[in-house]
């Protein structure tokens, strides 16, 4: 948290919420503050992948087409009666091995992530659509929505979900080597090799750790929906790479902090369900999104270069 | 300064700089003639590069003047100091690859015929040529510089400095015959020319450097290498922790006064080597090919030694080292370690058989620069500080710390490598190396862009290390330290060793004509 | 710097609140209705919006429109719920994106008792049923009858012998499928007429077109369309002028924009079932009046429809 950017960030969201509560009563209600919480839950998951890779100096555009490839995957598998641990595993595995599947074709095809994860945005999405013959899989127990509508207290499931996913990749991004690889590779990736780093190897884990993470979001998304659907997921990269962004980390690598992309998820979702409340034009919400995007990103920049001097 | 004099080209007085919690500069002055090699000296960190960047444009200063002919001008933006004829040409080159050397210097400025926007290619080209020529290089206009040698491309960025702008040219061109060096330039500095330069390239350099200060340019030129102060500076200014230390004509002073003046120490002894008993062979290298670059390239190092290896650039020096340290693969030959032949199919797999590279290039491939000192010396033993892949908290500050005491590393261990200075980093790569417990020392360039008092430090530090019992593989351009530290030279031309010189065999000139590919 | 960022997000912020002062909150005892409809690019949407605001401001309803940017974006539409539910709505109007996805959405709309009125997109009965949603009542035409209709017409036209192409809306969509039955079932029992492919084209335009293009590719004999939507059947159109073929297959749409009125007078499309969307907002926002006022309302509110054709257009 010494990092300033991410500071910034931080008193970026306090002061957006502060503004919201001016705003509107309802803003700054216990039950609407778990609403945005748990609406964030998803792209926030999502965002935990895009910020390994994005750290590794890549990209990720996939994510989205793998939510509903796993997705899909998960809705099959419970709907012939699989039990939940069988069919949970299957759907984390499906989008493990498609991040696995790009991290390989990056790492030792050579070829640049953009092209490959885009490749496989184009493939995930038509495989999805294939194997459930464009419709929606529904129909499923009623213990699986727990995940979704379960509460521990008064915290919905999904955000304990988030939490756990958070807590965990942050221990693994600081603490353990495979987090320090990362940011290695994003920094310096020949220094990293030269170091002795089995390089490629990392970069192939940080795609499968996004596949897993986008893989877990489909399994929330699936619940919250009651469904599964093969079109689900679409511009959720752009989504995971904006909450990335605004959160501080670098899209050149190397830097970068998960707490700095969980703030960007939520000033998102906060903006998000601030206009919905106050009942700004759906086209409006869009423009001004879209201008908080550039403006964090300018900040990250001027931010950058005062540094230097 | 009489009256009546003519007022020096440049004057700098009394200028500070601080940046948050540093004076960076503090009153410094600075003087310069017209038509002089004024030589810029100091430590890494002494501030010249900051000076300079104040006279650029680039940082803006907290108070002093400066005089261009003894008029008072302000230099806010880099746009202004080229205006007022001020030239800058920074170590790092800012060269567009794809683009021919005639683009990437009038880039900007591309002549067009009357059709808008349309390049007039033979003009850029004929231009190109002359000022070439005018600068006495040899080049092809029209080469991508990507497929140009380091020197060439420092030719093309000077090239580029001196360049006048098309329409001042045209006009000049009307004036007197068609000389396409731009008569703006009144000042020129440049940092560290020579780092990347061979001996011939850099006698072109300097007369290049003879021709432009009889046309009144003034010249500031920063470098480490001694003898070079000596060959062509006129005057020198010695600047030590952001304050002017003194300013002497070159015939003035001496070698180890010099030295003492920069360092504020007592170099009595430039190169401290100590020579330790040759051990056991710790690496053989056996018929090494990489086709096209390296041919049958065989030695040994034992320990306790520090086998130097010379060479022009491009003689497959830098290839040599990565080649035995994993980075690249080769076609053919052997490498035996420790009498026992090994097969390395990744740095990682030459670091397990206790072989530690020091790259060439340390920015782009010795160091992480977001990472702090201590995981950047920390990153080639993950898997001894963390078997298990966690990492505990202190494990990798415990073992950076008693290694940057040991090289005396002016840093804390959390902060980032990029904000250290160039010896600073320097010392946290050999630091990488020392934290490991590796035999077989391969360093490319030890001591590039590092200022004197490091360099001493680095010389030390390689005397410890055969002391232990550990081979050293040394790559330098800078003969004397070639000279001074090694026990053993080879010499390489074209991918080949040329020769193997030892003892009093081993004198400048038979390595300079070795690397020639002269008989020796 | 912290103080940059802050300043940039407020001002980000307060330009947008500005925009739209009056916030569901201060509305001084006017009961606060929420329409949240799949889109708002869609020309469809947009009429219904003008129906439901026209009469929202007749019933001194106010009315708050909220739509995902993406059709097909279940999720969400199902946060814009959520969202609405919080300002403390007295009524919801919705159609939804999902036909069961929707259903997670209006259990919170249950929970926080807060009466549903669905248009257009019927929910899933079995869905609903399952999670105890109970909605005061269904807005809309028959999608059924709409697809017989055009089969009906397209046998007529033809005189019983016909090759055609179909364009399908997403799959899984009730509209759509509702369609394409009423289609198939009408044309079935004419044995000269034979449905030689059938291809989703996503309700898109532009997938209409190149999903059209290379069906007249595989199938050149292809002498009439069917699109589920007029947009899919523009898109058709396009393909056929493209190919060099207009005026030799008929194109039958639905919906009745404003520009397939214009191909039809024009003669490049044979004709359109008109749905009557402003109608179908108006009904909604009258049915959820009745609803905050207690009455009680029929299961289903059928709005017209209609065929549009060369001789309506003129």
């Amino acid at each position: 948290m010494r990092d300033p950017r991410q500071f910034g960030t931080l008193i970026g969201l306090v002061l957006l919420s502060a503004a919201l509560w001016i705003l509107t009563p309802h803003f700054l209600t216990v039950s609407n503050l778990v609403n945005v919480v748990e609406q964030t839950s998803i792209n926030a998951i999502v965002a935990v992948g895009m910020t390994f890779v994005i750290l590794s100096g890549g990209i990720d555009l996939s994510v989205g087409s793998i939510v509903a490839l796993a997705g899909v995957v998960l809705g099959t598998s419970l709907q012939a009666g699989h039990p939940l641990t069988v069919a949970l595993s299957l759907a984390l595995a499906a989008g493990t091995a498609c991040g696995l599947g790009n991290g390989a074709l990056i790492s030792w095809g050579g070829l640049p992530p953009f092209i490959v994860t885009l490749g496989t945005m184009s493939i995930a999405r038509g495989a999805a659509l294939l194997f459930t013959e464009g419709r929606p899989v529904s129909g499923f127990a009623a213990s699986f929505r727990t995940l979704a509508i379960g509460r521990v207290g008064f915290v919905p499931a999904p955000v304990i979900a988030m939490a756990i996913v958070y807590a965990a990749s942050h221990f693994v991004l600081t603490r353990t080597t495979f987090g320090r690889y990362v940011y290695a590779i994003g920094g310096n990736e020949e220094a990293t090799r030269l170091s002795g780093v089995a390089v490629r190897f990392h970069k192939t884990m940080v795609y499968g750790v996004s596949g897993l993470m986008s893989a877990m979001a489909a399994v929330l998304l699936t619940a919250r929906l009651n469904s599964a659907q093969p079109i689900a997921g679409i511009n959720y990269e752009l989504d995971a790479i904006a909450a990335t962004v605004i959160g501080g980390t670098s899209l050149m690598g190397g830097e970068g902090t998960l707490g700095g992309t969980l703030v960007g998820a939520l000033i998102m979702g906060v903006l998000r369900n601030g206009l919905n409340l106050l009942g700004v034009s759906s086209f409006l919400q869009q423009i001004v999104i879209g201008g908080v995007i550039v403006v964090a990103v300018l900040l990250d920049t001027v931010l950058k270069r005062k540094n230097r001097t | 300064m009489s009256d009546g004099a003519r007022p020096p080209a440049l004057q700098m007085r009394g200028i500070r700089k601080t940046f948050p919690g540093v004076v960076a500069l503090d009153a410094v002055d600075l003087t310069v003639e017209a038509g002089d090699v004024h030589m810029l000296l100091g430590e890494n960190g002494a501030g010249k590069s900051t000076l300079m960047k104040i006279l650029g444009g680039a940082y803006r200063k907290d108070a002093g003047e400066i005089l261009l002919n003894g008029v008072p001008v302000e230099i806010s933006s880099p746009r202004d100091a080229r205006n007022l004829g001020i030239r800058i040409i920074y170590q790092e080159l800012n060269l567009v690859p794809h683009l021919s050397a005639g683009e990437n210097i009038f880039l900007g400025d591309l002549p067009t015929r009357r059709f808008p926007g349309a390049i007039d290619w033979s003009a850029l080209h004929d231009r190109t040529a002359r000022l070439l020529t005018d600068l006495g290089m040899t080049l092809d206009p029209r080469a991508p510089v990507g497929s140009l040698g380091l020197a060439q491309r420092q030719m093309v960025e000077i090239a580029k400095a001196l360049a006048a702008s098309a329409k001042a040219s045209a006009s000049q061109a009307a004036a007197d015959d068609a000389v396409p060096v731009s008569r703006q330039v009144k000042i020129l500095v440049m940092d560290e020319p020579t780092s990347a330069l061979t001996s011939k390239e850099v006698t072109q350099l300097f007369a290049l450097i003879e021709r432009l200060t009889a046309r009144g340019v003034s010249i500031i030129y920063i470098t480490h290498r001694l003898d070079e102060v000596f060959r062509i500076g006129r005057h020198i200014t010695v600047m030590r922790d952001g304050r002017h230390v003194t300013t002497t004509p070159v015939g003035s002073v001496s070698v180890p006064e010099l030295v003492r003046l920069m360092a504020n120490r007592d170099l009595s002894d430039h190169f401290p080597k100590q020579r330790v008993e040759r051990g056991a062979e710790l690496l053989r290298v056996e018929g090494l090919t990489v086709r096209g670059v390296l041919s049958d390239i065989s030695f040994s190092l034992h320990a306790g030694e520090v086998l130097g290896i010379s060479g022009l650039l491009g003689a497959g020096r830098t290839e040599l080292a990565r080649a035995v340290a994993g980075a690249d693969p080769f076609d053919e030959g052997r490498l035996l370690v420790a009498g026992a032949e090994k097969r390395f199919h990744s740095p990682a797999d030459a670091i397990a058989h206790g072989i530690g590279l020091l790259p060439e290039d340390r920015k782009a491939q010795g160091l992480v620069p977001g990472l702090n000192v201590a995981r950047n010396i920390a990153l080639p033993h993950g898997r001894r500080l963390a078997p298990f892949g966690v990492l505990s908290r202190r494990c990798e500050a415990e073992m950076a710390g008693p290694v940057s005491r040991e090289l005396r590393v002016k840093a804390t261990a959390t902060q980032a490598v990029r904000q250290l200075s160039g010896g600073n980093q320097q010392k946290v790569v050999l630091g990488k190396w020392l934290a490991g417990d590796g035999r077989i020392f391969i360093f490319d360039e030890p001591t590039r862009g590092v200022d004197v008092g490091a360099k001493v430090e680095i010389y030390n530090l390689m005397n410890r290390l055969t002391a232990g019992g550990a081979g050293i593989i040394m790559i330098s351009s800078e003969l004397p330290e070639l000279l001074g530290m090694s026990d053993r030279i080879l010499v390489m031309h074209r991918g080949r060793i040329h020769a193997e010189l030892a003892g009093a065999e081993a004198t400048e000139e038979r390595v300079l004509s070795a690397a020639l590919g002269l008989a020796s | 710097m912290k103080k940059t960022a802050a300043l940039a997000l407020l001002t980000a912020v307060a330009a947008s609140a500005s925009c739209n002062r009056e916030a569901p909150a201060a509305t001084g005892g006017k009961p606060t209705v929420a329409l949240v409809l799949k889109t708002l690019n869609h020309p469809f949407f947009v009429d219904m919006r003008r129906g439901a605001q026209e009469a929202a401001d007749r019933l001194g309803v106010n009315l708050q429109v909220q739509a995902a940017e993406r059709e097909i974006d279940v999720e969400k539409q199902m946060q814009i719920v959520e969202n609405m539910i919080q300002t403390g709505i007295q009524a919801l109007v919705i159609t939804p994106s999902g036909s069961r996805e929707i259903v997670s959405a209006l259990v919170k709309a249950k929970n926080a008792k807060v009466p549903i009125v669905i248009v257009d997109t019927r929910v899933d009965a079995k869905a609903a049923a399952d999670a105890g949603v109970k909605t005061e009542t269904f807005v809309g035409s028959d999608n059924y009858a709409g697809g017989k209709l055009a089969g009906d017409y397209l046998v007529k036209v033809t005189g019983g012998k016909a090759h055609v192409g179909i364009l399908e809306g997403i799959p899984g969509h009730e509209t759509g499928d509702s369609r394409l039955r009423g289609f198939r079932d009408a044309v079935k029992d004419a044995a000269g007429v034979t449905i030689v492919a059938s291809q989703p084209a996503n309700w898109e335009r532009d997938q209409g077109f190149n999903v059209f293009q290379n069906m007249l590719q595989a199938h050149p004999d292809i002498d009439s369309v069917f699109a589920c939507s007029d947009l899919m059947a523009l898109g058709a159109v396009e393909a056929i002028r493209a190919a060099g073929k207009t005026g030799t297959i008929k194109v039958i749409g639905f919906d009745a924009l404003d520009d397939a009125k214009k191909a039809i007078a024009a003669g490049t499309m044979e004709a359109s079932v008109a749905q009557f969307p402003s109608e179908m907002g108006k009904a909604a926002v009258e049915s959820a009046v009745k609803v905050i006022r207690g009455e009680t309302l029929p299961a289903d509110i059928n709005v017209k429809l209609a065929l549009v054709t060369k001789d309506d257009v003129k």
